[in-house]
């Protein structure tokens, strides 16, 4: 038997079919601990860190079933290698690991149809490893895309597979969670940057100004791109209409929760502003207008087709408490009964976002790792 | 420099990526004495939490971690 490989996407198919194999992370407890691989449905998951191999090795090969496919995951694939040939030394028949490491399943971005019509197609890229969506628009020859991830790879490549052309990326906020590739787009192929004044005041690199009633378009017949502001997560935070029903709204509307107004260090001044985008934008949106939001909590959120989108009618309804506060008092005193603190890296990714400061290719790679913080409700211990 | 600190040995692992580290500096503790110090340098980011976790699971005790941008430095005493 030899020590088989396999990628980040082949993992999230399987995932996705429920195909049985058991997950060995041999990351070490804390790092494991950080940052997990989450998938739309339960997981056979073992965290033996390969340390114990080294120093306890016949004791941690027992910890492992034999009956099992075994798939093996580590931060940079050295160590999953190394417990792999260990595995197999033992006799264990199916043992494969994970190419790259960690940080690719944290990159994985998995393209899913919202709607496909003769006028345009709106897809959502899911991110499983930072749980967060963005998306693309295509029409007539050009895409669009909507807070993309810093893997701009993935977008160009998908772009190219569609014969268009990346022409525009859109910011729906300045991101302290994750890194924006919008720059990087803007450097490669020349992509224009729309976003929020209010939020992208300080960056360093060109964007054209996203304005309250704003209307964009791609290609000659395309759908209207409007441009709607709805503060409050952030001061810029802006929700994006697509063909005057689907609302890419960042990290304004989740369907669980709504986007924590406190990251800024002015929770109260911020949670009022939100709470005034609620209960007018918001409330004034038609119910069956379709959310596509940028972050989930947990997948089952998800639809029949594992896509995030619900109308605002059963995001209202499942979201009762929260939209039912009417006064900003009792908003804020929801708020901060959920504060909890934000990871330490998210001050300088804001940075990074506006092209305030650079940092190496490694250096983005720790940072943009993990599951984002952003909702405002605290997350169920599960 | 009093004993408790002496450093008995120095292990030289920049450049290594895991797990080459730990499988060193698990050999490289045998090899000073119970209470001794063995000093490792590493340049992998992943040390800084890799072998701390080694040595809770093996309760070498870490006496020291400090970091001069991408060099990483550990004391490590043997405990048992």
């Amino acid at each position: 038997m030899t020590l088989g490989s396999f990628t980040a996407a082949e993992m999230f198919t399987w995932l996705v079919n429920q195909e049985d194999f058991l997950l060995l992370d041999v990351r070490n407890d804390e790092e494991f601990g950080r940052f997990k691989v989450e998938g739309p449905h339960p997981i056979e998951m073992l965290n033996v860190p390969y340390m114990e191999f080294i120093e306890m090795e016949a004791e941690s090969v027992a910890k492992i079933p034999r009956d099992k496919k075994v798939r093996i995951v580590c931060a940079k694939e050295g160590s999953s290698k190394f417990v792999g040939e260990i595995l197999v030394n033992h006799g264990f028949a199916d043992v494969a690991h994970l190419t790259v490491g960690i940080k690719s399943w944290g990159n994985l971005l998995a393209p899913a149809s919202i709607v496909q019509s003769e006028a345009y197609d709106l897809i959502q890229f899911r991110r499983p490893g930072k749980a967060s969506c963005s998306y693309g628009l295509v029409s007539g020859g050009e895409m669009a895309l909507f807070d993309p991830a810093k893997n701009i790879d993935a977008y160009l490549d998908f772009a190219r597979e569609q014969g268009s052309r990346l022409t525009k990326s859109f910011e729906t906020h300045r991101q302290a969670d994750y890194i924006s590739g919008s720059e990087g787009l803007h450097r490669r192929v020349g992509a224009e940057i729309v976003a929020p004044e209010g939020d992208f005041k300080e960056a360093v690199f060109p964007y054209t100004p996203a304005r309250h009633g704003d209307r964009h378009r791609l290609g000659s017949g395309g759908p209207e791109i409007e441009v709607i502001h709805t503060p409050g997560h952030t001061p810029g935070s802006t929700c994006y209409r697509i063909d005057g029903r689907y609302l890419i709204t960042g990290d304004t509307v989740f369907i669980q929760s709504i986007g924590r107004p406190d990251l800024g260090g002015m929770a109260e001044a911020w949670s009022r502003m939100l709470f005034t985008t609620m209960t007018t934008i918001l409330s004034d949106l038609p119910p069956e207008t379709i959310i596509l939001p940028g972050h989930y909590m947990d997948w089952e959120e998800a639809d029949e087709n594992l896509i995030f989108a619900a109308p605002m009618a059963a995001i209202r309804e499942r979201n009762a408490d929260i939209y039912a506060i009417d006064n900003p008092v009792d908003f804020y005193a929801f708020i901060k009964s959920n504060l909890r603190p934000q990871p330490e890296e998210y001050a300088k990714i804001r940075e990074i976002n506006a092209g305030l400061v650079q940092v190496d290719a490694d250096q983005q790679e720790i940072m943009d790792i993990g599951k984002n913080e952003c909702a405002a409700s605290l997350r169920a211990v599960s | 420099m009093s004993d408790a600190t002496k450093i008995s040995k120095s292990l030289d692992l920049k450049g290594l990526a895991c797990p080459m580290p730990v499988v060193k500096i698990s050999k490289g503790i045998k090899e000073v004495a119970v209470g001794e110090i063995l000093e490792a340098h590493t340049t992998d980011p992943g040390s800084l939490t890799d072998i701390p976790a080694w040595g809770r699971t093996t309760g070498h005790e870490i006496v020291d971690a400090s970091q001069d941008g991408e060099n990483i430095r550990f004391l490590i005493r043997r405990t048992s």
